[in-house]
């Protein structure tokens, strides 16, 4: 049967509604996607035409969030920031929209965003990688950065990120306090070394 | 405690110095393992990693083992020679400095510098200017920080909630920073914000340090330290509650009417969260800034009466000590009132402590010996004066009797001379170099108290006919 396009749209947010849910109330590990198609009122066959599996299915919610916290970020931001006061509101936005997820996260972050080399690459995965990269790319560029950072610097702060999900993953201060005295650091870390030794001119506020 | 030298990895931190402060370690007498670590600090890298550990044990430092630090640096300074005093002197203001540059530590190390440059006679110059001007350096909160902080607390961005407000703190605070803003209804405010996590870090570093402590545990005054320990937990954790601030505050408030002319800032609840604290704005100067103007004596006696009269009337009525009399908790208003802000250390004493302390003064002001002692061995934690060593009973009783002074004294009594406040640093400074700490919990905050706020007065070198103002205050509680 062919459907619309607003009708595949509904499908596809229910999928992705009803999939959070199951995903919090039992875990992601137990919740199959059969469950999530029952819940959903589709055939779980149907349910593969939307998401190949429920990794895809869950790391879509997480780009989703993420996209959410990159356009929080660029409505937030007021110009003023220096560079490390930029890179914490563009992380924290984001995880501001992925606060949620968090329940059952640690596990799908961990499957779709690990920087070990892997059989299967998720492509989802490597997406909101790259988009996420592109977003701090061009945050360096509004503080002077002409050039693209280097690989070094791509995968120094890209282990600094996935640490800091990894931490909020599993952060039981209230609110994640913990995660944001660690993103403040590393944060301050990674200016400091792509503005060489020394001069630290992403830090103009605490001269 | 042993300290090896140069583990890479190891910054020596706090818990080292601390441990190394004479009166805590028989092995060091002269200072010279202190010594040791601060000529490896300045050179040492600082691991990221290690900067929340440090934090508490830098706050902890500040608040307990001042008379430590104290009486090394003296001690240090009186005996060696010019070069080597110097050389000490630049190593502590390195460390310092170090401290001073880590985000987190800042307010810890802001506090020390606080207490100590209150007690200008003890604390070398050169250091006190490093103090002071860590005070004056910005707050490590960037505004992005602070944002997150309002969003988890009120579910709103600082420029929602207020109608304006400055992303530059205008002060540093010991557990985060203070921001002005402007209320929808127009008011001028002071927003105090902390630091995301304190609360926790401080409760895991209490516990690194009893266990930290644990060799300690066959010594005789091991279950005094212990319950010390607890009385200092409470107090750090009710200064992470700033809800807890906000409510002595009100009732503080309410102890003062316009008469008095002391004025504490009205507290906006609705802006006000455990880790956010919105008062009212005190327009003034601290006390720096009010010697800079070199004020005469009426002005200088105005001010050391109504500090004065303002503690007293908490003590008396309420029984309550601000046990963190700071110079910066003191604003000195043009109009000439005196503005009270800070209550996160507010002691409350219970009615045992306040028997034992009404029946002390009592004694004292009826210059009864026997009733002195009497309280004096009970403070201690003995049952009886013929349980203490002579010598003990004698330097604490020094000790103690000094405090009393202005209470023993009618008519104008001089906080500014010098002779006396020497007196009473060199008598505290005996107590600490004997080791005779032993005592009620309590008495490490009136300690504090009386130290921090003699060190204010005297620096203010005002009068005060102190002996009218308690009976004024002691007689409208009855
Ligand atoms: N209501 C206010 N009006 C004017 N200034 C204020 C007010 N509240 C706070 N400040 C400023 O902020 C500083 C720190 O505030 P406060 O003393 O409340 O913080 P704290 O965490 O208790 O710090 P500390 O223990 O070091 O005194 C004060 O010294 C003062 O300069």
């Amino acid at each position: 049967m062919r459907i619309s396009a607003q009708a595949k749209q509904e499908n596809r947010a229910r999928i992705l509604e009803k999939g959070a849910e199951l995903f919090i109330a039992k875990g992601f590990e137990e919740c199959t996607t059969r469950d999530i198609a029952v819940s959903s009122g589709l055939a779980t066959g149907t349910l593969f035409n939307y998401f190949p599996s429920k990794e895809t299915l869950a790391m879509t919610m997480v780009s989703e969030a993420l996209n959410r916290g990159r356009e929080d970020f660029r409505r937030r931001r007021t110009g003023e920031e220096g560079l490390d006061e930029d890179l914490f509101l563009f992380i924290a936005s984001g995880l501001r929209r992925l606060r949620p997820l968090r329940p059952f996260i640690g596990p799908v972050l961990e499957r779709s965003l690990s920087p070990f080399p892997r059989k299967t690459v998720c492509p989802e995965g490597e997406a909101a990688r790259q988009e996420h990269l592109d977003a701090v790319h061009e945050i360096l560029a509004m503080h002077g950065f002409t050039k693209a950072p280097d690989y070094v610097a791509v995968t120094m702060y890209w282990s600094l990120y996935l640490g800091i999900l990894a931490f909020w993953a599993g952060d039981d201060s209230p609110n994640q306090q913990a995660t944001q005295a660690l993103m403040d650091y590393s944060i301050r870390m990674f200016v400091q070394v792509i503005s060489g030794n020394g001069a630290d001119r992403g830090e103009e506020h605490a001269d | 405690m042993q300290i090896e030298e140069g583990t890479v990895n190891e910054l020596p931190c706090l818990k080292q110095l601390m441990m190394a402060l004479p009166g805590e370690n028989d092995k060091d007498p002269a200072g010279e393992k202190l010594a040791a670590i601060l000529n490896q600090v300045p050179a040492r890298k600082v691991p990221v990693s290690s900067f929340s550990r440090l934090w508490i044990l830098g706050s902890l430092h500040a608040k307990v083992a001042l008379g430590y630090l104290t009486c090394w640096l003296r001690s240090r300074f009186a005996e060696a020679g010019e070069k080597e005093r110097l050389r000490n002197e630049a190593h502590l203001t390195a460390a310092l400095q170090l401290l001073g540059t880590m985000g987190y530590m800042r307010g810890a190390v802001m506090k020390l510098g606080q207490l100590l440059a209150s007690l200008p006679l003890v604390v070398p110059e050169e250091f006190a200017r490093t103090l002071a001007s860590l005070h004056f350096q910005a707050p490590p909160m960037h505004y992005s920080v602070v944002r997150e902080v309002f969003l988890d607390e009120f579910g709103r961005e600082p420029e929602e909630l207020f109608a304006s407000f400055e992303r530059r703190a205008f002060a540093a605070a010991s557990l985060g920073q203070v921001h002005r803003a402007r209320l929808h209804s127009g008011e001028e405010v002071a927003v105090k914000v902390q630091y995301p996590d304190i609360a926790r870090t401080i409760k895991s570093d209490l516990r690194n340090l009893r266990i930290l402590l644990q060799p300690m545990c066959m010594t005789a005054d091991w279950h005094n330290h212990l319950e010390k320990l607890a009385d200092i937990e409470e107090m750090l954790m009710m200064e992470t509650d700033y809800q807890q601030e906000a409510r002595f505050g009100r009732e503080i408030r309410n102890n003062f009417t316009s008469e008095d002319r002391i004025v504490v800032p009205r507290i906006y609840e609705e802006y006000s969260t455990r880790r956010v604290l919105t008062t009212e704005y005190l327009c003034g100067v601290h006390l720096d800034q009010f010697l800079a103007a070199d004020p005469d004596q009426e002005l200088r006696d105005h001010f050391t009466h109504l500090i004065t009269a303002a503690t007293m009337r908490l003590l008396y009525r309420s029984h309550w000590l601000l046990a963190d009399p700071n110079p910066g908790n003191y604003i000195f208003m043009d109009d000439g009132r005196l503005g009270l802000i800070d209550f996160g250390c507010t002691r409350v004493i219970t009615d045992e402590e306040w028997r034992l302390q009404r029946e002390f003064e009592r004694a004292v002001i009826n210059r009864d010996e026997a009733g002195i002692n009497r309280a004096i061995a009970r403070a201690c934690l003995y049952n009886d004066p013929e349980e203490m060593e002579p010598e003990r009973l004698a330097v604490v009783g020094r000790g103690a009797l000094w405090q009393m002074e202005p209470w023993k004294t009618e008519g104008l009594f001089d906080f500014g001379d010098e002779e006396f406040f020497r007196r009473g640093i060199d008598t505290f400074l005996d107590v600490m170099r004997r080791r005779y700490d032993r005592g009620k919990p309590l008495y490490l905050w009136t300690n504090r108290f009386v130290l921090g706020a003699r060190g204010i007065t005297f620096r203010l070198k005002g009068r005060c006919d102190f002996r009218k103002i308690y009976e004024q205050e002691s007689d409208a509680c009855l």
